[in-house]
């Protein structure tokens, strides 16, 4: 399994976390941080099913939701559900690292949310 | 710092325009806003220009040195503002700190975009492109997308419901059949959209809580004011001038997820509390308000936050007609960007000019506000994270 390419950072001087990136903190200004890396499985924290994608994507939805990982760095994924299945805010997903979609024939990874069932 | 104020105001019809160029619905914006100026045979000192997609659509750059070249305004000093669906309130902003400076005396501002001579497809991209290119574009998120992901929560949050948002819809898009300008000219059946069985192949999920008719259209429009400091515009013009009473501008973090409270529009309550401060008025003091209904629920959303409503009543306020024509608030008398619609580049200044002419009592009195003397507009970036207010208030005789 891929490991998830995913570094949030912390603040060292007021422990804030960010996930992207940002040269100062947003809480404190400070300038140093430590890489986190998201551990754990992921909360569910919204999500969407959009059926009118953009130009790159050629299927028929996409669903997509924002989680949180166990701890906390927040972030956005792909769900790998079909159109059917039951989500809920506040489920508990499997985090993985896959292809979310194809640039110039070659595939671009990103974060996949799969529902615990 | 001098008094502001909108002399002469233009618009398009909005909607499919394809015989005309990008530049065709600048240029023709332009010239009826200097005509109503009195400005027709005159050149300006400044002209911004407001375009988001010029150089990804039309494959077209420098767009405001081309305008004043065609429009004859040269050597008038010109500029394109690109921020986002709040680059025409941006660039009405730039103008206005140069008029209010004394650098200039009068400024034309002028918003246009042509989306449609791209597919859907293509324009849904474009638009994409303004969400973070690492964390979030790569996923497919597109706008309706996000707003899909923020209406859940105020759903969850604010008990927010789908009657609500219809409630929106309806509003809207039958005061789009009231206004020439508008893109969508249709009026929505409740039962066609919402409660008949054939409602789900009429109005189906395009991001889910939202359905097709929770969502703006993507259009080719343009809009234009012109604006010079308070006392020359007696001067210059026989209509009542409109005050730029007060304005703002707020941002807010570029991903929905790093925000602490992401249903909390920080930048719209900042906006607002900005340009209540900067005209000495409080919410109860506006008669009439365009705000950025890009997907029926941020017409809720915005009214909360600017203070109109209390939280979690912006939605229970449109069900029992307080933001009708009538109401205790009315707001989007134009359709809003539901059915004016939404070239993104053009629209805060379309939102400028409808209220100018709410101002001016000039509308018919379908979509006229008795007697209305101040008005608000919102124009939002981004998804919430560049926002921008302002307040006009009718100067009296």
């Amino acid at each position: 399994m891929k490991k998830i390419a995913i570094t949030a950072y912390k603040c060292k001087q007021c422990g804030k976390l960010h996930y992207p990136f940002h040269d100062r903190c947003l809480q404190c200004k400070g300038r140093e941080f430590d890489k986190v890396e998201p551990q754990g499985n992921v909360k569910l924290l919204t999500f969407t099913r959009i059926y009118n994608l953009p130009w790159g994507f050629d299927q028929r939805y996409l669903i997509i939701g924002v989680g949180e990982f166990e701890n906390g760095v927040r972030a956005m994924g792909q769900i790998g559900v079909d159109e059917a299945t039951p989500l809920q805010v506040g489920m508990t997903m499997i985090p993985s690292w896959e292809p979310v979609r194809v640039q110039n024939g070659e595939n671009v990874f990103g974060l996949k949310l799969t529902p615990i069932t | 710092m001098r008094d502001v104020a909108i002399i002469g105001v233009g618009m398009i019809p909005f909607g499919r325009r394809d015989e005309d160029t990008l530049m065709d619905l600048l240029a023709w914006a332009s010239l009826k806003a200097l005509d109503d100026a009195g400005l027709g045979d005159k050149s300006v000192d400044a002209v911004y220009v407001a375009n988001m997609g010029g150089g990804m659509i039309q494959r077209q750059t420098a767009i405001a040195s081309s305008l004043v070249d065609r429009l004859s305004l040269l050597p008038a000093a010109a500029e394109t503002i690109e921020n986002g669906p709040a680059s025409g309130a941006s660039a009405l902003k730039n103008g206005l700190l140069a008029v209010a400076s004394g650098y200039y005396d009068t400024v034309l501002v002028v918003g246009g975009e042509k989306m449609r001579e791209v597919t859907g497809w293509r324009a849904t991209d474009f638009v994409a492109t303004m969400t973070h290119p690492q964390a979030e574009y790569p996923y497919g998120i597109t706008l309706p997308g996000m707003a899909g992901m923020f209406t859940r929560l105020y759903m969850e949050k604010y008990g927010v419901t789908r009657e609500m948002l219809l409630a929106i819809s309806l509003k809207n898009q039958e005061m789009g059949t009231l206004n020439p300008y508008a893109h969508v000219e249709m009026a929505l059946d409740r039962a066609g959209i919402f409660d008949s069985r054939d409602a789900i192949v009429n109005n189906p999920t395009s991001a889910d809580p939202l359905h097709l008719y929770d969502l703006c259209p993507v259009s080719d429009g343009a809009a234009a004011v012109v604006i010079c400091p308070l006392d020359m515009a007696k001067k210059l013009t026989s209509k009542p001038p409109v005050l730029i009473a007060g304005f703002g501008q707020a941002t807010d973090t570029h991903t929905l997820q790093e925000r602490e409270d992401p249903t909390d529009l920080k930048a719209v309550t900042l906006a607002a509390q900005q340009a209540f401060e900067r005209a000495k008025m409080k919410p109860s003091d506006i008669h009439v308000a365009e705000l950025h209904d890009a997907f029926t629920i941020l017409e809720i959303a915005e009214s909360e936050h600017i203070g109109f409503f209390p939280k979690g009543q912006g939605g229970k306020a449109a069900v029992e007609g307080k933001t009708r024509l009538g109401g205790q608030l009315p707001i989007n008398l134009s359709g809003g960007l539901k059915a004016r619609g939404h070239p993104v580049g053009a629209t805060g200044v379309a939102q400028v000019v409808d209220i100018v002419w709410q101002l001016r009592h000039e509308l018919p009195k379908t979509r006229q506000v008795k007697n209305a003397q101040n008005g608000l507009t919102i124009n939002f970036g981004g998804f919430g994270n560049n926002v921008l207010c302002f307040i006009l208030r009718r100067v009296q005789d």
